[in-house]
């Protein structure tokens, strides 16, 4: 590995002292370990500074010298910020002026006469190292583009501010640039920086008249801890106008979370709820301001109850898997055809709680496998155990997340699941949400492909919730086709909505795929269904989805009708 | 006359000398300096106006230049007058006392130049 030294200029000193004596005698000592430059009085001094202030390591500074002297050479580096950082040594042979120059800023003192090296080198050496070291922790502390903390010195000043004045209470804000990287993209990286300077510039301004500070969190993020205010809109409409007057034609969409100060919470905890807050604008340009509430604070807590909860649940067997019939509509009357498989969590300390709850919550985290997971094994054992009990494979349809179709093992755990309890594939249907055919369309198509050639059957789930595209069901091999329950729901009342699901229908029919349409409730949407050719329906008309010992008294009346027909 | 010979002669501390500069080489340097760098003169010449800044900063010159060169006659007279005229402190000796110093740093740097000069030439 190449050594840091390796890859570092030698350290640049300025030796300044108008005695050529003094100077050649700091010569010798420095010279086998650093690069210097001389000066002969304060002027050029000041001169050579300016010149070389980016790789002064350090300037070593006779005090009583003509022109001007070292004091106002301390003087006037002070003042200037280009010049304040490099660490001044004073050569003195004064014991009454190392005081005032230790006052001034310089960083150390040698004595005059030079007659220690060892001292020299001792004192120049360990300036630059501290100096280095401090300028090393500035850059770490501040964010070199806006100026602004740095996220790590940011979260401990607040935690600072926090454990320090409890009694202020400071809110959380998050504030991030709508599709920030689509900007750099289309204007440039330079354009995008200058956005990000220019917002912290404005929030550089609204702190020197507010108290709280600032970071540059990341990429586009930006956190403040500040003092409570009145109204964020303020703050987020005086950012928003500052890039608006950046460049005109270039739309740039600011959005801001706010978690308001809560007794006890820690800085870390209150940004994280803003950033929450802040995410849940995303894309929504109507409304760019959310302010974290109870309500959410509630559904987060049980979110993270739930996402805890999965695991236990699971092997303690409180989910339940409950079935939906689907009625084929064809025959009269309509005959129990099939079911889909509906997980339900029986929490036992929050009771039953609906799929809503926690199917998006785990499909969001990545968990949704774990409750398909059991659904399908549940499944795929019910639909044995009711052959073994009837004497025939009643169909179940399974739900695979998208998740599941891109898990590399899907095809072979689903298979082993079909083999091990000795089902047929056209028993164990697959349910696919279309919108993972927007997600990614080509390996979809790869996994569908290999499961149909297993024999395995698919069915389009939720087809029309999303965009769907003709394009797909094309592409898409598919053997049912569900209809979303949106449409059916107004098909009553709607003109539109009857005349999509007669054009779905048709579609359908055209392509030769069945047609299952869900969320049936009414005599009027079954008749409208039925008169369109529909094959089955799924819904409350016929049934809730019910629990395996109560959806076999379905099963048990089909085969008492069958019976009565054939007596 | 080597550099030690000349030393020994204008009762100059050599192996001070030595340490400050570190070799005979830069020591040779300066001490052919000494008499061409003005520092005294400029002394001498502050001495008949007794301007006080400039007696102080021709005196802390000369103060510097003679302790490195290890001339401790010349240092410590010039070390008497510097802090006499320091700027902020109150002046302890007369003018009068001021005077015989100068006169004691021109007697001695007379003899030392002259030394030098037949260092110079040997």
């Amino acid at each position: 590995m190449i050594q840091p030294d390796q890859i570092q200029r030698p350290k640049l000193i300025l030796v300044v002292d108008d005695q050529e004596m003094n100077r050649d005698i700091l010569g010798v000592i420095l010279g086998d370990d650093y690069e210097l430059i001389y000066a002969e009085n304060g002027e050029e001094a000041l001169a050579q500074m300016r010149t070389h202030a980016e790789r002064l390591s350090l300037v070593l500074l006779d005090l009583v010298m003509p022109v001007m002297s070292g004091f106002e050479v301390m003087e006037a580096a002070r003042n200037d910020p280009q010049l304040r950082h490099i660490p001044v040594i004073v050569l003195t042979a004064e014991k009454s002026a190392e005081l005032e120059a230790l006052q001034m800023g310089a960083a150390d003192f040698i004595t005059k006469p030079l007659d220690v090296t060892e001292v020299v080198l001792a004192r120049v050496g360990r300036i630059i190292e501290l100096s280095e070291g401090r300028q090393l922790i500035s850059a770490a502390e501040y964010d070199r583009l806006t100026l602004l903390y740095t996220r790590s010195f940011f979260f401990e000043y607040a935690s600072r501010l926090f454990h320090f004045y409890p009694e202020t209470r400071r809110d959380a804000v998050v504030v991030n640039i709508e599709q920030f990287h689509s900007i750099n993209a289309l204007s440039g990286r330079e354009f995008g920086d200058k956005v990000l300077r220019l917002i912290g510039d404005e929030l550089r301004s609204f702190l020197s008249e507010t108290d709280g500070i600032a970071s540059r969190f990341e990429a586009d993020r930006f956190d403040v801890y500040c003092a409570q205010q009145p109204d964020y809109h303020v703050l987020l409409n005086r950012l928003q106008e500052s890039v608006n007057r950046l460049l005109p034609g270039v739309s740039i969409h600011l959005r801001m979370g706010v978690m308001p100060w809560r007794e006890g919470v820690e800085p870390v905890a209150l940004f994280d709820r803003a950033q929450a807050a802040c995410s849940m604008l995303r894309g929504d340009y109507q409304n760019p301001l959310m302010i974290y509430d109870e309500k959410m604070y509630e559904k987060e807590l049980l979110n993270q109850r739930l996402l805890n909860d999965l695991r236990p649940a699971v092997d303690e067997r409180q989910f339940r898997v409950f079935y939906q019939p689907k009625y084929d509509i064809r025959c009269d009357p309509p005959r129990l055809s099939s079911a889909e498989a509906l997980i339900r969590w029986n929490h036992p300390e929050l009771g039953m709680i609906s799929p809503g709850s926690f199917i998006p919550l785990f499909e969001g985290n990545g968990l949704i496998g774990v409750v398909d997971a059991f659904v399908w094994e549940e499944a795929a054992r019910q639909i044995a155990a009711w052959r073994d009990k009837y004497g025939f494979l009643l169909p179940v349809s399974v739900n695979l997340s998208r998740s599941d179709v891109f898990d590399p093992t899907l095809t072979d755990r689903l298979v082993k699941l079909i083999e091990t309890n000795g089902l047929d594939f056209k028993s164990f249907k697959l349910e696919v949400t279309e919108s993972a055919y927007t997600d990614n369309a080509r390996e979809l198509l790869e996994v569908i492909h290999n499961l149909r050639e297993r024999g395995f059957e698919i069915e389009m789930d939720d087809f029309g919730s999303g965009y769907s595209s003709l394009n797909m069901l094309s592409d898409m091999p598919i053997d049912v086709l569900k209809m979303d329950m949106k449409f059916i729901r107004n098909i009553e009342t709607s003109e539109t909505d009857r005349r999509l699901v007669s054009l779905i229908l048709d579609i359908a029919a055209y392509l030769d795929v069945s047609v299952v349409a869900e969320g049936v409730e009414t005599e009027g949407q079954l008749a409208f269904l039925r008169e369109g050719r529909c094959d089955l329906v799924q819904g409350y008309y016929f049934s809730r989805p019910l629990p395996p010992e109560e959806f076999e008294k379905l099963i048990e009346r089909e085969i008492a009708i069958e019976r009565s027909k054939t007596t | 006359m080597t550099l030690q010979e000349l030393y020994q002669e204008i009762g100059g501390d050599y192996e001070q000398a030595l340490r400050v500069l570190r070799m005979d080489k830069l020591l040779d340097k300066h001490i052919r300096k000494f008499t061409k760098n003005g520092v005294v003169e400029a002394m001498l010449d502050a001495g008949a106006s007794m301007d006080p800044t400039a007696m102080f900063e021709t005196s802390h010159a000369l103060k510097g230049v003679s302790s490195n060169l290890g001339l401790t006659g010349i240092a410590d007279a010039a070390t008497v007058i510097t802090e006499d005229f320091r700027p902020g402190s109150e002046r302890k000796l007369s003018d009068a006392e001021i005077q015989a110093k100068l006169r004691e740093v021109g007697e001695l740097y007379r003899t030392t130049s002259e030394a030098i000069r037949r260092y110079e030439e040997a």
